[in-house]
């Protein structure tokens, strides 16, 4: 199937540039999720990767073929858009069966995949309708029936979820998913959601500002992230983060509360993250650090306290399960777990520590 | 339907809405009036036509009369002119319409260069009257020998730039980049995108343009006048009013009055029905882009 290298890749429009300098791999049969907030050139990265934009400098080779310069039909690749870009004036089967047609394969063959395809993706019922009379999800599996009619070396997908209710975001996640399973294709998928890069990845890109944070599986990039901004971005809620001192093996909060660590750490600490659900509520005099509760979210399957702490930015605190006994107002005490800290220095760097 | 805060019982909304029937019952006897008049016109004898009301019919009932009368005048050369505007008019239009398309849809979705300056040359386009221009016509169509040819009253007419200004904004609404993309991604060309995938999408704005077009082009009389002088080429307009300077100058006292009035008559008939046709494209037209594709 594919291999798709990016080297030295960069895009800029004008003086700005939009992509920094991008080396990457993606192996065949690879999900990669692309992930960022707006404007971190994640699409753009795609429609470079697709053909759809042309790179400022830099090679992208599929299957070690330099393919910088080809259109993107010649790529092979797919594309499902963030509005599924339907054809509004042709039926579903048209939709599908269009590149096809262009291809020029002949009829019966056409007919063929269009069938298949639909088959899977349980569309046989509106192959005579337009895509106006269709619902959202419905739209969506057209689209990515166009993409696998074509038989693409990879699949590209822009946001394809976020224009669905989010309901129905959960079940075309599974079904990508299983799609993914089945076709066993190399796959590129952008989005700012980072749920959804955490569960469909295989591989996470977390980009910022044009340039790549962390390459890294879902849990590499949630157990050590290597810098504040992809601490902060994987994960929900957020990861904490506390200004913080370090002196040998102790760390002091602005707030005045300190932590005795087991080793000595760096001295150009200048932040300590930790992750919600490394936190436990304790009595006052027991914690590392004192504060008063002032919001408590209950979801059933886990509680939320959101803890004011003096002078640090609230604290959120997650429990396993439905805890009766916190309430707002209390005044509690925060356990960190001691060895599932994060150091991060002036620069946002992790400061990488054998606490 | 009741808009929240302004409730069909207010005073507001009753005098507003009194005040605007009444402009509106103006304007149509405005236009109305000298349509009105034509159709009269139309139906009497040249004695009754300067001796009777000229609002209302007379009492001698002479359409067929006059109508037998305008398709013999003259070996029927009227049914000749009215053939060579409708064919002037729709090939122009067609014409128009197609450039004013591809142009319209090349602004909105390339970018090239010099690309501002094009479109500011279209909008300046738009501002200059065609009757300005009708003498640097005449010139260059001397200079290539296309003058008192078909030719010379279409192809100045296929510039149509208040066209060019309504479809790239229409192709702006009515098609999203995304379209064009998954048509490139499917390995459709340019033009391919645009002749399979874009052009139906942007059929009501086509129609509008076609219209304008036509109606223009129906209409057009300084242009035809100037660069065409055998009767035989002449669309109705130019036609006409040779028949009308002449019945004024009273010579050869064959052609009267009524005969130009009941040319006029039956001229302005194909567009309105062309009108009553398209209108169906152009309400689709309208709320096409209500749906997200």
């Amino acid at each position: 199937m594919a291999v798709i290298t990016l080297k030295d890749v960069k895009k800029s429009f004008g003086a700005m540039s939009i992509i920094a300098n991008v080396n990457l791999t993606i192996q065949d049969r690879e999900f990669v999720i692309f992930v960022g907030p707006s404007g971190s050139g994640k699409s753009t990265l795609l429609r470079l990767v697709a053909g759809l934009e042309d790179t400022t400098s830099g090679q992208i080779l599929i299957d070690g073929e330099d393919v910088t310069n080809l259109g993107p039909a010649e790529r092979q690749l797919s594309m499902v858009f963030q509005s599924y870009a339907l054809y509004p004036t042709k039926t579903v089967r048209q939709n599908m069966s269009f590149g096809l047609e262009v291809a020029r394969l002949p009829k019966a063959e056409i007919t063929r995949r269009v069938d298949r395809v639909a088959a899977i993706l349980k569309l046989e019922d509106y192959m005579d309708r337009k895509p106006v009379a269709l619902s959202g999800g419905q739209r969506q599996r057209v689209a990515i029936g166009r993409a696998i009619v074509r038989e693409p070396v990879a699949f590209l997908f822009d946001e394809p979820l976020s224009n669905l209710d989010a309901a129905l975001r959960v079940e075309m996640r599974i079904e990508i998913a299983k799609l993914h399973q089945r076709l066993g294709a190399t796959m590129i998928y952008v989005t700012h959601d980072q749920v959804e890069a955490m569960t469909l990845a295989d591989k996470i890109v977390v980009l910022d500002k044009g340039d790549i944070q962390q390459i890294g599986t879902p849990i590499e990039l949630y157990e050590h992230p290597a810098n504040l901004f992809v601490a902060q971005f994987i994960g929900s809620p957020k990861m904490n983060v506390l200004v913080a001192r370090a002196d040998g093996a102790t760390i002091t909060f602005k707030s005045g509360g300190r932590l005795a660590l087991s080793a000595a750490t760096p001295t150009n600490v200048a932040k300590l993250g930790v992750r919600p659900e490394d936190i436990s509520l304790v009595r006052e005099e027991q914690g590392h650090l004192v504060g008063t509760v002032e919001v408590v979210e209950r979801l059933g399957s886990d509680t939320f306290a959101y803890v004011a702490v003096d002078q640090l930015d609230a604290v959120t605190v997650r429990i396993v399960g439905n805890v009766a006994g916190i309430t707002a107002g209390q005044k509690v005490g925060l356990s960190l777990d001691l060895n599932r800290l994060h150091l991060f220095a002036d620069d946002g760097k992790t400061i990488s520590t054998t606490i | 339907m009741a808009i929240a805060g302004k409730s069909q019982l207010s005073g507001k909304f009753r005098r507003n809405r009194m005040l605007l029937t009444a402009v509106l019952a103006v304007y149509f006897i405005y236009t109305f009036i000298p349509i009105f008049y034509v159709i009269t016109a139309a139906t009497k004898t040249n004695q009754d036509l300067f001796n009777t009301f000229g609002l209302w019919f007379s009492d001698d009932f002479h359409l067929w009369q006059n109508l037998s009368e305008l398709f013999t005048i003259q070996d029927g050369i009227f049914l000749r002119w009215l053939g060579n505007t409708f064919y002037y008019a729709t090939v122009s239009a067609l014409g128009a319409a197609i450039f004013a398309t591809l142009a319209g849809y090349a602004f909105a979705k390339y970018d090239f260069t010099g690309k501002k300056f094009l479109f500011a040359l279209v909008l300046g386009a738009v501002m200059i009257p065609q009757t300005a221009l009708v003498i640097p016509i005449f010139l260059l169509l001397s200079e290539v020998g296309l003058l008192n040819t078909a030719w010379a009253v279409i192809l100045p007419s296929l510039v149509f730039p208040p066209g060019v200004f309504l479809m790239r904004a229409y192709v702006d609404e009515a098609i999203s980049n995304e379209i064009i993309d998954a048509g490139r991604m499917d390995g459709a060309g340019e033009f391919h995108i645009f002749s399979r995938l874009a052009f139906r999408m942007l059929m009501p704005g086509f129609t509008t343009v076609l219209i304008l077009a036509f109606v223009a082009n129906w209409n057009n009389y300084f242009l035809p006048l100037v660069v065409l002088n055998s009767p035989e080429y002449f669309p109705v307009t130019v036609g006409l009013a040779n028949w009308y300077a002449t019945a004024v100058g009273g010579t050869g006292g064959v052609l009267l009055y009524t005969v130009v009035m009941t040319g006029a008559l039956v001229s302005i008939l194909p567009v309105i029905v062309a009108f009553l046709i398209m209108q169906r494209f152009w309400q689709g037209g309208l709320g096409a882009g209500g749906v997200k594709a």
